[in-house]
């Protein structure tokens, strides 16, 4: 097996860190492998905050997957998120020279080039920038400009940045352990592209990636990426406000929300009551279902709010055809897609990876579809690397120099 | 153990039972008697009472007494109360006879037919003259059977209500929402027989058994005081390693409960914990608190508890509350036979409310249950500081419900304290109104975020659980 098909996805969550170990297959599908997994330490909020006991898990969670997927691993597509990340809209744009009129391979590279000279914090580097469209002499809605005629090629670029220091303390943490970084890659980006198709990219669609301290999203329409983000509020925070309002300690919360939580008011019996069973050094106690959903409820109802309000800045949430696509660890509670669909006012599902073939239970599991996600983006990456085809999303490698 | 429950003076009490009568009247009620009878009921005698002789040789029943020799020679009352109720003036006699000697008397009757309708009120008039205390279960049809039906057995409770001292009603048609739809009709009409057996018999335990803290007919007649009001009713039986909860749970889903939902509108509610001697306070704790959920602060628990060794390892809860205008129920008290207090002041028997907070002490107070209260004053231990007494220990999470100021993580909440007049508290679902804040003891709390970078979106610290920035108290 040639290591160039092989690819590894590691995402470092703020409740597990999670290797994936994919083989890219002749037929242009990709097997998963193994998935090796650690709990956790060191992270909140999706951000390195203990860096020795960080990278003590990833290595945990690293040696694991190799030894499920029985493979090497040396390289690695990081995925980060963070509520630094940030993204916008851009537009580049290069005139052709008087004698030609022939776009070729260069102009598209320095029509990005052109669209990333915009101002961005100095602090931040550029983590993508991904083509939505090209237009040639005005004419809107190019896919593959090259070997079109024109003088003026415009193209319309999502670009997504994020605080230098943050992401290199991830890729930091990778390299020492050590493993080579191929590419860093935001989280709900990564998850896109598995949770969802090709066709619902096109008629628009909104994925909510509600990890264990983040919650990651990404709007696509026509096709392209229009905006893209993430909330600081996870699955962690849910466990907090658990732990919190019904005075329990935290892995009890955990626990609790995990087998019981609900996220659907008025749902339960008046009364109905979960029992936690006493243990060393805490007494049982009686839970009712209502205040524990209605805790559960709160926080999701703020967060999709919160998210809505953020998107309805741009108008793009319009645009969406097929509906929200709603992954993550946080997706597994039980009537969150109610909830989503009732605050955006449309259709709203929990998904998981598709399209895969290999440990079935692994990518049914939308805890996973970040993980995932990466080695998808890395088929795509590498796939575009090496023929340089213009279909699909080109997605840009400006990172490259920063690593 | 076995001696320890022998001192709790368990056989000294099973000498003073109070003679207790069921009595099934018309053809529906024969049935819901013989179901009675095959269940099990040993601390009662059982007569059956109709105008069919068919059907009263085949009952199961001790005693039997045929209506209307005359009238209707020995065949039914064709559906008509007239005749049922002149069947019945011919067979006073028998029936005055039959129905001496009891302190209570249960009548189970299906309203709508000619005996139910008819003979019912004249049986309860009986019963009521020969001194005891008359309690009547009695269905109602099924809307499919007819207006007409339905209306005589309106007519037939109307009256009923008048004479006897508590009124449950079975409505056929809840009872057809617990059977399978696929079930036959005569499953149906079991069910309303089975509900009716498990009703009479969990009240004349709950009269008979020895109890700690006893229920007696005042806190029945209480709870079941109301006039055409709807009766709620619950049994629950468990042996389960959560039983306490579990029999709770079974009570509230009895099709009269309607899962609970209909007690929080009751005035008084009764409720008896009757369990073998393994059963613990905190057991009876937790169910009280749990059910406590369900009421309203205002409404008055009629709490009673037993031990009974014949109950083993299960756990049993009762529960008996009516709906209806408690107006209306006053007048039902004044022409009690029992010569009976005004409604308001009148206290239940607490008398061994010690008990349940201090095990140790119920030899002690023992001597007060033993009394046999005489049949004609059963409401005389007028106790009102005790009732005062009881209110804070048996109602604990409706206290802690009451609205308060919206001060956020206080770890230890006392109940505040509350005026009979204070408004509901409000619905779970609704968030506490925007108040001013009014003092903090402690800064908001952010948890396990606490030394993280704050995530402040919207000039809101997203770290703070929403349901302190939204001022909802979480029970």
């Amino acid at each position: 097996m040639a290591s160039s098909d092989l690819m590894v996805g590691l995402e470092i969550g703020t409740s597990k860190i999670c290797v994936v170990v994919g083989e890219n297959r002749p037929d242009g599908t990709i097997k998963i492998l193994g998935v090796g997994q650690a709990p956790s330490r060191g992270v909140r909020k999706g951000e390195i905050v203990d860096f020795e006991t960080a990278m003590k898990c990833v290595h945990e969670a690293v040696v694991d997957a190799e030894q499920k997927s029985d493979v090497m691993i040396r390289s690695v597509y990081v995925g980060v998120s963070g509520s630094h990340i940030q993204s916008f809209n851009n537009r580049g744009c290069v005139l052709l020279p008087e004698d030609r009129d022939e776009i070729d391979e260069q102009d598209i590279e320095d029509v990005k080039i052109s669209a990333r000279e915009v101002s961005i914090p100095a602090q931040n580097a550029f983590l993508h920038s991904i083509i939505q469209h090209y237009h040639v002499d005005g004419q809107d809605g190019v896919l593959n400009p090259v070997g079109m005629l024109g003088q003026k090629l415009e193209a319309d670029f999502h670009i997504i940045h994020g605080v230098r220091t943050r992401i290199q303390n991830t890729i930091r943490c990778v390299k020492e352990l050590p493993l080579e970084v191929e590419d860093v890659v935001f989280n709900a980006l990564a998850s896109a592209q598995v949770v969802l198709t090709q066709h619902q990219k096109s008629l628009g669609a909104l994925v909510i990636d509600i990890g264990g301290g983040t919650t990651d999203y990404i709007l696509y329409v026509d096709g392209a990426v229009k905006e893209c983000g993430s909330l600081a509020v996870g699955g962690d925070h849910i466990t907090n406000d658990i732990s919190m309002g019904l005075r329990i300690p935290m892995t009890r919360a955990e626990k609790l929300k995990i087998e019981e939580g609900g996220v659907t008011l008025g749902n339960c019996l008046p009364g109905e009551t979960v029992l936690l069973k006493d243990d060393s050094g805490f007494a049982g106690k009686e839970i009712e279902r209502e205040s524990l959903n209605t805790i559960i409820h709160l926080r999701l109802r703020e967060t999709f709010e919160l998210l809505k309000r953020k998107l309805e800045e741009q108008s793009f949430i319009n645009y969406i055809g097929e509906g929200i696509f709603i992954t993550g660890g946080c997706s597994l509670l039980n009537g969150i897609h109610h909830l989503a669909g009732d605050i955006f006012e449309m259709p709203a599902r929990v998904a998981h990876a598709q399209t895969m073939s290999g440990l079935t239970s692994a990518f049914e599991n939308p805890q996973f579809s970040t993980a995932i996600g990466l080695i998808k983006y890395a088929q795509a990456v590498q796939a575009d690397r090496r023929p340089r085809r213009g279909i699909g999303r080109i997605f840009g490698r400006f990172f490259t120099g920063m690593r | 153990m076995i001696q320890l429950s022998h001192n709790y003076s368990l056989p000294e009490r099973e000498e003073d039972i109070i003679p207790i009568k069921v009595v099934g009247v018309g053809g529906a009620g024969t049935n819901a008697l013989d179901r009675i009878v095959l269940d099990g009921i040993d601390k009662a005698d059982v007569i059956a009472i109709n105008t069919d002789v068919q059907s009263l040789a085949s009952s199961v029943a001790t005693a039997k007494v045929q209506l209307g020799r005359g009238v209707t020679r020995g065949l039914g009352a064709g559906g008509d109360p007239e005749l049922g109720y002149q069947a019945a003036v011919e067979s006073a006699d028998e029936i005055r006879q039959a129905l001496v000697d009891a302190r209570m008397i249960f009548i189970c009757t299906g309203l709508g037919g000619g005996t139910g309708s008819g003979a019912t009120p004249l049986v309860a008039q009986l019963a009521r003259e020969a001194g005891s205390l008359v309690i009547a279960f009695a269905t109602l049809p099924f809307s499919f059977e007819g207006k007409r039906r339905a209306a005589q057995a309106q007519e037939g409770l109307a009256r009923l209500n008048q004479i006897a001292d508590a009124v449950i009603c079975f409505e056929n048609d809840c009872m057809g929402d617990i059977v399978a739809p696929k079930a036959g009709i005569h499953q149906a009409f079991a069910v309303a027989d089975i509900t009716i057996s498990q009703s009479v018999r969990s009240i004349v335990n709950l009269i008979q058994r020895p109890g700690l803290i006893r229920i007696g007919f005042d806190d029945l007649l209480r709870a079941l005081r109301s006039e055409n009001g709807r009766c709620l009713f619950g049994f629950g039986e468990s042996d389960s390693d959560n039983r306490a909860h579990d029999a709770l749970g079974q009570a509230l889903k009895n099709p009269l409960m309607n899962k609970g939902k209909m007690l929080a509108d009751a005035a008084h509610v009764l409720v008896q914990v009757a369990g073998g001697p393994g059963m613990t306070l905190s057991e009876v704790e937790i169910l009280m608190q749990e059910l406590g959920r369900h009421i309203n602060d205002q409404t008055q628990i009629l709490f009673g508890t037993a031990v009974d060794s014949r109950m083993g390892n299960r756990l049993s809860v009762t529960i008996i509350s009516s709906l209806g205008n408690e107006s209306g129920a006053e007048t039902k008290q004044a022409i009690m036979h029992t010569p009976a207090a005004p409604p308001a002041p009148m206290p239940p028997i607490w008398e061994q409310q010690q008990p349940i907070e201090t095990p140790a002490t119920v030899g002690a107070s023992d001597g007060m249950v033993d009394l046999p209260p005489p049949a004609e004053d059963l409401v005389q231990f007028p106790q009102p500081e005790l009732v005062q007494d009881v209110q804070p220990t048996v109602e604990p999470p409706a206290a802690k419900a009451a609205p308060e100021p919206p001060c956020v993580i206080i770890p230890r909440l006392k109940p505040a304290p509350k005026g009979p007049g204070e408004p509901k508290q409000p619905k779970p679902e609704k968030f506490a109104h925007a108040k001013q804040e009014v003092l903090q003891f402690e800064p908001i709390t952010r948890g396990r975020f606490e030394k993280s970078e704050p995530t402040i979106v919207e000039g809101q610290d997203l770290d703070v659980p929403t349901f302190l920035r939204k001022n909802f108290r979480v029970k």
